[in-house]
C-alpha cells in the first residue's frame, strides 16, 4: 500500500504504465507523497493568499464561483441572480432534486472512483430556456498548501435555447503541491451554447486531473479551449458525446510545457447521430525535458452519417530533451462521412527562422514568433479579447518573449 | 563598403565558392550572373549567413566589420539586406508585426526607441505604395498565400522598411512577368542612393534593362571569371556564357 492509498482508499487499482489510457501519463510519483483533505479546508477555515488574485481576469466582467482547496469562498464570489440562471454551490442547495450524474467514468477510472468518495463542493448552474446569460461566469479553483487533495465537481445545464459561457480556470500558490481531481459534467439541450475556456496555470508541484463530461443533444453547440499555461503534471480529459442530429463541437487546446512538466491531453469526441461536425486543433510546444501527450479519439458510429470530423495536432520539439506522445485514434462506422487527420510532431521550420533572422530578429525573438502563430489558432477561438489578451500575457511572462 | 577576398566556401564537402573576389563601393550596383551551379546563390547565403555554408578561407569586409564573425541576424541589423529567391512563407505572423520586429531591433541596435505605432503606420504606407503591395497583402501572414510577383514585391517592401546599407538581391526577377518586373525594378531604382550598394544576382540580361548596373560580373565554377560595365550583360544575351567557362583563369583554378 502507497502512502497515498492509505488517505484515500478506492475499490479499482491505480492505473499503471500498463493501460494503454496511462501508458505515457504515470502517476507513481503522485503515489509516493503524502496527500490528504486540508483540515483547514474541512473546518472551512480559509485564508486568501496574497500572490494569487481571486478572480483571474480582472479586466473581464463577469460572474465569479471561487472555491480554495474544493471549498467554496462566498465572500470572493460574486454569483447571477437573475431568475433564468440557478448558479449556486451544491453546499448551499436545497436538495430537492436528485441530481443524476450522466457519466460512468467513476466506475471505469480509479482517479473518477476518488473523485466520486472523497466529493467536496461545485457549481451546479443551469441555465433556463432561452436564457442568454447575460455575462461569462468564471469557476476558478486555487490550491493552496503542501500535500492537499481537492475534489471538486460542477455541474452545466443549459436549457433548449440557452446560451453560457464560462471560463474554468485553475490555480496554485508556487509552494502547492498535491492533487487537484476535478470534474465538470454538462448537458447542452437542442438548440442550446456552451462556450467554455479552460485554463490551468499552476504553480508549486501539483498533479492536476480533470475530467469533463459533455453532452450535446439535437443541434447544439460546443465551444471549447483549454489552455496549459502551467502546470508541473496535468492530464485534461474531455469526452465529447453527440446524442443529436446536427450536433457542432468545435475544441482546440494549446500546451507549452517547459523544465519537466507534463501535459496530458486525452479528448474523445463521440458521434452517434448524423449530421453532426466536430473541429478539433491542439496545439502544442514542448521545451526543455517537458514531456507531452495527445490522444484524439474519434468515433464515428453506424448511425452517425453525413458527419464531418476534423482533428489537427501539431507539435513543435523545442529542445533536445522534450518529447511528446501524439496519437490520433478514428473508428468510423458510418460510410458517408467526412473525416480529416492530421499530426505532426517536428522541429522549428529552420527556413522560417533564417528568414526572420535575414531581416534582424535574433533566433529567440524568431522562435517566439513562430510560438505565437501557432498558439494564436487557438487563442483566436477564445470567446473574448480580454481573456485572450490575459492567457497571451500569462505566455508570453512564463517565456519571456 | 563591402571587401570579398578570396572566399573560398562549401556545401557539405562540395566546395562552391573557389576563391572570390569582390570590391563594392558605396552607391554601386553589382550585377552578378553566371550559368546554373556556379555559386551565385551560394554568394548570397555565406553573405547573409546561412547555417550549412562553411567558409573555408577568405574575408568578407562590411564597412570595417568581419561581416564572417557576424551572426545572421546581426548582419542584418548592420544593415546588410538578403532579398531571397524563395521568400518564404510563415503562416500565423502577421507581415506588420513581423516588420514592426525587425525594425525595432535594427533601432534597439542603434540604442534607439522602438517606433511610434504612426511613424510605423506612414512608413509602411509610404513603402507598400511604392512596390503597390496592396492593404490586403501587407495585412496578411508573411508570404502566405502570396503569388510568385506579390512575393518578390514584399521582399523590396521588406528592404524600404529596412533601409540597408548593402541589398543583395537573389533572382528577384525569376518568375516575375514583365509587369511585376518593372514594379520591383521601379522600387530597387527608387531605393538607391550615394550610401546604399546593390548586389544584384540574377540569371537574366532582361532585369538590367530596368535597373541599370555599374559593374557585371560573370561567376562560373566559384569565382568571377570576368568583369565588365552594363554592356558585358548585353554581350552574355547574345553568346551564352560557354565561351566564358574555357577563359584560362577558370582552368587556373581547377
Amino acid at each position: 500500500m502507497s502512502v497515498f492509498t492509505e488517505n484515500f482508499s478506492a475499490t479499482l487499482p491505480p492505473p499503471t504504465r500498463r493501460s494503454e489510457r496511462w501508458k505515457y501519463s504515470s502517476i507513481a510519483k503522485l503515489l509516493k507523497n503524502e496527500i490528504s483533505i486540508s483540515k483547514e479546508a474541512a473546518q472551512g477555515k480559509n485564508g486568501w493568499p496574497e500572490s494569487v488574485s481571486h478572480n483571474p481576469v480582472i479586466s473581464l466582467e463577469a460572474y465569479i464561483a471561487v472555491f480554495k482547496n474544493g471549498v467554496f469562498e462566498p465572500t470572493l464570489s460574486n454569483l447571477p441572480t437573475s431568475d433564468g440562471v440557478e448558479c449556486v454551490p451544491f453546499s448551499k442547495r436545497e436538495q430537492n432534486e436528485e441530481l443524476k450524474f450522466s457519466n460512468t467514468y467513476s466506475k471505469k477510472e480509479w482517479i473518477g472512483e476518488l473523485n466520486e468518495s472523497y466529493r467536496q463542493d461545485g457549481l451546479y448552474l443551469k441555465v433556463h430556456r432561452n436564457v442568454k446569460v447575460d455575462r461569462p461566469i468564471i469557476i476558478h479553483h486555487l490550491t493552496d498548501g503542501i500535500g492537499v487533495a481537492s475534489f471538486p465537481r460542477h455541474f452545466i445545464r443549459v436549457e433548449e435555447g440557452g446560451s453560457l459561457k464560462t471560463v474554468v480556470w485553475s490555480s496554485a500558490t508556487d509552494d502547492s503541491s498535491g492533487m487537484y481531481n476535478g470534474i465538470l459534467e454538462a448537458t447542452i439541450a437542442p438548440n442550446a451554447s456552451l462556450s467554455m475556456e479552460k485554463v490551468c496555470n499552476e504553480g508549486g508541484e501539483v498533479f492536476h486531473f480533470s475530467y469533463e463530461h459533455i453532452v450535446q443533444e439535437r443541434d447544439s453547440r460546443l465551444k471549447m479551449n483549454t489552455f496549459t499555461i502551467k502546470g508541473n503534471w496535468v492530464r485534461n480529459e474531455l469526452e465529447v458525446i453527440s446524442l443529436g442530429k446536427g450536433t457542432d463541437s468545435v475544441f482546440n487546446g494549446a500546451y507549452l510545457p517547459k523544465g519537466t512538466e507534463h501535459v496530458d491531453n486525452h479528448t474523445t469526441i463521440d458521434h452517434t447521430c448524423s449530421d453532426g461536425t466536430s473541429s478539433e486543433m491542439y496545439r502544442g510546444v514542448l521545451y526543455g525535458n517537458s514531456t507531452g501527450v495527445f490522444n484524439g479519439k474519434v468515433f464515428v458510429r453506424k448511425d452517425a452519417q453525413k458527419t464531418n470530423a476534423f482533428q489537427q495536432n501539431t507539435n513543435i520539439v523545442a529542445d533536445r530533451g522534450a518529447s511528446i506522445n501524439a496519437k490520433p485514434e478514428l473508428e468510423i462506422y458510418a460510410d458517408d462521412v467526412k473525416c480529416a487527420h492530421g499530426c505532426t510532431v517536428g522541429q522549428f521550420d529552420l527556413d522560417s527562422i533564417f528568414y526572420l533572422k535575414s531581416r534582424g530578429i535574433d533566433e529567440k525573438y524568431a522562435k517566439a514568433l513562430l510560438v505565437e502563430a501557432l498558439l494564436n489558432d487557438v487563442l483566436s477561438c477564445v470567446f473574448c479579447l480580454e481573456l485572450r489578451e490575459e492567457i497571451m500575457r500569462l505566455y508570453t511572462e512564463r517565456h519571456e518573449w | 563598403m563591402l571587401k570579398i577576398k578570396n572566399l573560398r566556401a562549401k556545401v557539405g564537402n562540395n566546395e562552391i565558392l573557389k576563391g572570390l573576389n569582390l570590391e563594392v563601393k558605396p552607391g554601386e550596383l553589382h550585377a552578378i550572373m553566371g550559368p546554373n551551379g556556379s555559386g551565385k546563390s551560394t554568394l548570397a547565403a555565406v553573405l547573409s549567413g546561412r547555417d550549412s555554408y562553411e567558409v573555408i578561407s577568405g574575408s568578407v569586409n562590411f564597412d570595417g566589420i568581419d561581416l564572417l564573425e557576424l551572426e545572421t541576424s546581426e548582419r542584418a541589423r548592420e544593415g546588410v539586406f538578403l532579398a531571397f529567391q524563395y521568400p518564404i512563407e510563415i503562416p500565423g505572423v502577421s507581415n506588420l508585426n513581423f516588420m514592426k520586429a525587425a525594425l525595432n531591433a535594427k533601432r534597439a541596435h542603434k540604442g534607439l526607441e522602438p517606433i511610434k505605432a504612426k511613424d510605423f503606420l506612414a512608413k509602411v504606407k509610404d513603402c507598400s505604395s511604392l512596390v503597390e503591395l496592396d492593404g490586403r497583402l501587407r495585412d496578411r501572414s508573411v508570404n502566405e498565400g502570396f503569388s510568385g510577383g506579390e512575393k518578390k514585391r514584399n521582399e523590396i517592401f521588406q528592404m524600404a522598411m529596412l533601409e540597408p546599407k548593402l541589398a543583395i538581391l537573389d533572382e528577384t526577377d525569376s518568375g516575375l512577368d514583365i509587369d511585376a518586373l518593372r514594379v520591383v525594378s521601379k522600387g530597387v531604382n527608387a531605393m538607391r542612393s550615394s550610401e546604399r550598394s546593390f548586389i544584384v544576382i540574377t540569371h537574366y540580361q532582361r532585369l538590367l534593362d530596368h535597373i541599370v548596373p555599374d559593374f557585371v560580373h560573370v561567376l562560373s565554377d566559384g569565382c568571377i571569371v570576368k568583369s565588365g560595365g552594363k554592356e558585358l550583360a548585353l554581350e552574355l544575351e547574345e553568346k551564352g556564357y560557354d565561351w566564358l567557362k574555357k577563359s584560362p583563369h577558370e582552368i587556373h583554378n581547377i
